[in-house]
């Protein structure tokens, strides 16, 4: 999985070519829900995105470890860290999740990347207006 | 032409009485396996579990059952048969729980290996007997231990009822 | 019929790291950042500071200005008045604004004179001029990239490559999209021939700074590339690392071994960036760090555009997952720096 190309000097010019060698990925999700008013806590989202998981995956998916990293309750917008061995489990059940407490509801995926650092910087949200 | 290709898991049923392995059906192990894998791996694992899984043989006197699984995705059904904890048929609750003896790809190789396994089963019985009787019974059953082309229920139940007898 | 069961596979991922010293002449700093055209956000992290020392905040004020022109039709950049004034004298920048190059027609015009269209398959064979079939669009075939040098002598205005785009863009493909552009030296006067026809607005970039305190900081010398990046978009994104590892909503910490610094300060600035402003910054950045003070490093982080047809030189650049392609560089005080570049899924890699 990795690439190393190395100078003469290593102490003076090093360069690393790391592939595929992210441990986790951060996704950036935005809850869709039918009635507006509804207000969840970051427990509870968390909770939700468990609940998915245990009902797609089973108990096994249920234990799948990610981090919620940063949550907005009024744009219930969210920043979730997964390892990236568990990416895929955690975005389809993300994407099955169609309902939460009898009330129909989607889960937007903004952005996915191998780099936190890339979802601080999206030039989509660039207004000029 | 391409084969699919499938994974049989040659796995014995251990009962604490085992007057009640007789009650089993291929049916209620069939639900059995498939609620502890849609418990274990959800819907994802029941969705796998739906294509080409079935109980191919089942031995109610030795409690012996070939399950039949797809071979790309075997391993993570197999995961689940630890969780199995009970059998329910005839509305009765069987605890039990699974345990797996042989993978093979094809009946004929976990056959074989059953085959095997009651011989080495039959000769650890041998110095148990308690009398002469029951030795001449286990030599028989021994010798008769062998893979011909003949119905393969005949070969495997001799030496197994005679098992169950010494039980 | 691969119904692949691997749940487990990672998409892919590219980090490029450069350990190196700015007196070593081999170095490339320049150039990777002149590479990378279109810049939407330059975000400086300063240990040990509560305001902007007053060199920085000059030169961060004096990043020029950008143009939004709304509905502009793309033949206008084939404009003979156009390459006169603004692609043969200096170097334009010029980037449909609003398009997803995963979904719509965008189009890029790089300051080395390249024109830079990707374009769906209908688009694309109704302009009918030479592409190549975009990396991103699988075996499908449903995107294509057309790069045109509009400094080569088939292109000069009059020329039979000219007019072929010319009138394809004319009469068959009329493609007008929102378009951000910038003009290096020459600013808004190279552009006004232009910009005087349409409906335009003239942007400067905006600059936030944001001060933190008692931050949990890593060993940066050592720490792993992964972890730093990890961390640095902790801090940019304003994530607490304070937490435990029993933690039910997360568990992210700082990595080890760390340090507590009691301030740090923040400036971040966002729109269409020059490279050579950004040059600039660096340059002073580097000026700054030759202060005797308290912390010894700085780390300075630049987005590319997203939509961005192109990442580092002509590189075809997607989206995919995340778009992204930025670098991120940590200066020390004894001039030796580390860069980090990444790109995402099928990007090639960066220089």
């Amino acid at each position: 999985m990795r690439r190393a190309d190395k100078d003469d000097k290593p102490t003076v010019y090093q360069r690393v070519v790391l592939k595929n060698a992210s441990p986790h990925h951060y996704m950036k999700i935005h809850l869709v829900l039918q009635d507006a008013s509804t207000r969840l806590s970051a427990v509870e989202l968390k909770q939700f995105i468990i609940t998915g998981l245990k009902s797609l995956y089973g108990e096994v998916g249920a234990a799948l470890n990610f981090d919620l990293l940063k949550y907005d309750e009024d744009t219930l917008t969210a920043l979730l860290r997964v390892y990236s061995r568990g990416l895929v489990k955690l975005w389809s059940s993300l994407t099955l999740l169609g309902s939460y407490q009898n009330q129909a509801c989607a889960f937007r995926v903004l952005q996915v990347s191998p780099f936190l650092l890339s979802l601080t910087g999206n030039s989509r949200d660039l207004q000029l207006d | 032409m391409v084969r699919l290709k499938s994974r049989y898991l040659l796995c014995e049923v251990i009962v604490s009485d085992r007057s009640r392995l007789l009650l089993l059906d291929d049916r209620a192990i069939a639900s059995a396996v498939k609620a502890a894998v849609a418990r274990i791996h959800g819907d994802y694992g029941a969705a796998l579990c739906s294509i080409r899984f079935s109980v191919k043989y089942l031995n109610a006197h030795t409690g012996i059952v070939f399950l039949r699984f797809p071979k790309r995705c075997y391993k993570l059904l197999w995961s689940a048969l630890p969780f199995i904890t009970s059998v329910e048929t005839h509305r009765q609750k069987i605890p039990c729980f699974l345990n797996c003896l042989h993978v093979g790809g094809t009946i004929r190789t976990c056959q074989k290996f059953l085959v095997q396994y009651n011989t080495r089963q039959l000769h650890q019985m041998l110095p148990k007997c308690k009398n002469e009787e029951e030795k001449r019974q286990v030599h028989k059953a021994i010798l008769s231990c062998s893979l011909t082309r003949g119905n393969k229920d005949t070969i495997e139940d001799e030496p197994e009822s005679e098992e169950d007898e010494e039980e | 019929m691969n119904m692949s069961v691997d749940l487990d596979q990672t998409p892919r991922s590219l980090l490029v790291c450069d350990w190196s010293s700015f007196l070593d002449d081999k170095n490339r700093v320049s150039s990777q950042v002149e590479q990378l055209h279109f810049n939407y956000k330059v975000s400086v992290l300063l240990p040990e500071c509560s305001s902007a020392p007053a060199h920085l905040d000059s030169v961060l004020n004096s990043f020029s200005s950008f143009y939004l022109i709304r509905n502009l039709p793309i033949h206008e950049l084939l404009d003979k008045q156009f390459l006169e004034t603004a692609v043969y004298q200096g170097s334009v920048y010029g980037l449909s604004y609003r398009t997803r190059i995963d979904e719509d027609n965008c189009v890029a015009l790089m300051p080395n004179g390249r024109l830079s269209l990707s374009l769906d398959k209908d688009s694309y064979q109704l302009l009918g001029v030479e592409g190549k079939p975009s990396r991103f669009s699988n075996r499908t075939n449903s995107r294509y990239v057309i790069s045109i040098d509009l400094t080569d002598n088939s292109m000069a205005p009059g020329g039979r490559g000219y007019l072929r785009l010319l009138t394809g863009l004319m009469s068959r493909l009329h493609l007008t999209t929102d378009f951000l552009l910038s003009h290096h030296p020459g600013g808004g006067a190279s552009l006004q021939p232009l910009l005087s026809r349409y409906d335009w607005s003239e942007h400067r970039p905006e600059l936030h700074s944001h001060a933190l305190t008692h931050l949990s900081c890593p060993e940066l010398q050592s720490c792993d590339p992964h972890s730093f990046l990890e961390w640095l978009g902790a801090v940019d994104a304003d994530i607490s690392c304070e937490n435990s590892s029993i933690s039910f909503l997360s568990s992210l910490v700082c990595p080890e071994p760390k340090t507590t610094l009691s301030r740090v300060l923040r400036v971040s600035i966002c729109g269409l960036l020059l490279p050579q402003d950004v040059h600039r910054l660096i340059q002073e950045i580097r000026c700054y760090l030759e202060q005797p003070q308290l912390e010894s490093w700085l780390s300075l982080t630049v987005h590319g555009f997203v939509d961005s047809p192109v990442s580092w030189g002509g590189r075809e650049h997607g989206v995919l997952r995340g778009g992204e392609n930025f670098y991120t560089l940590l200066m020390f005080h004894d001039h030796t720096y580390h860069l980090h570049l990444a790109t995402g899924a099928h990007d090639t890699c960066p220089p």
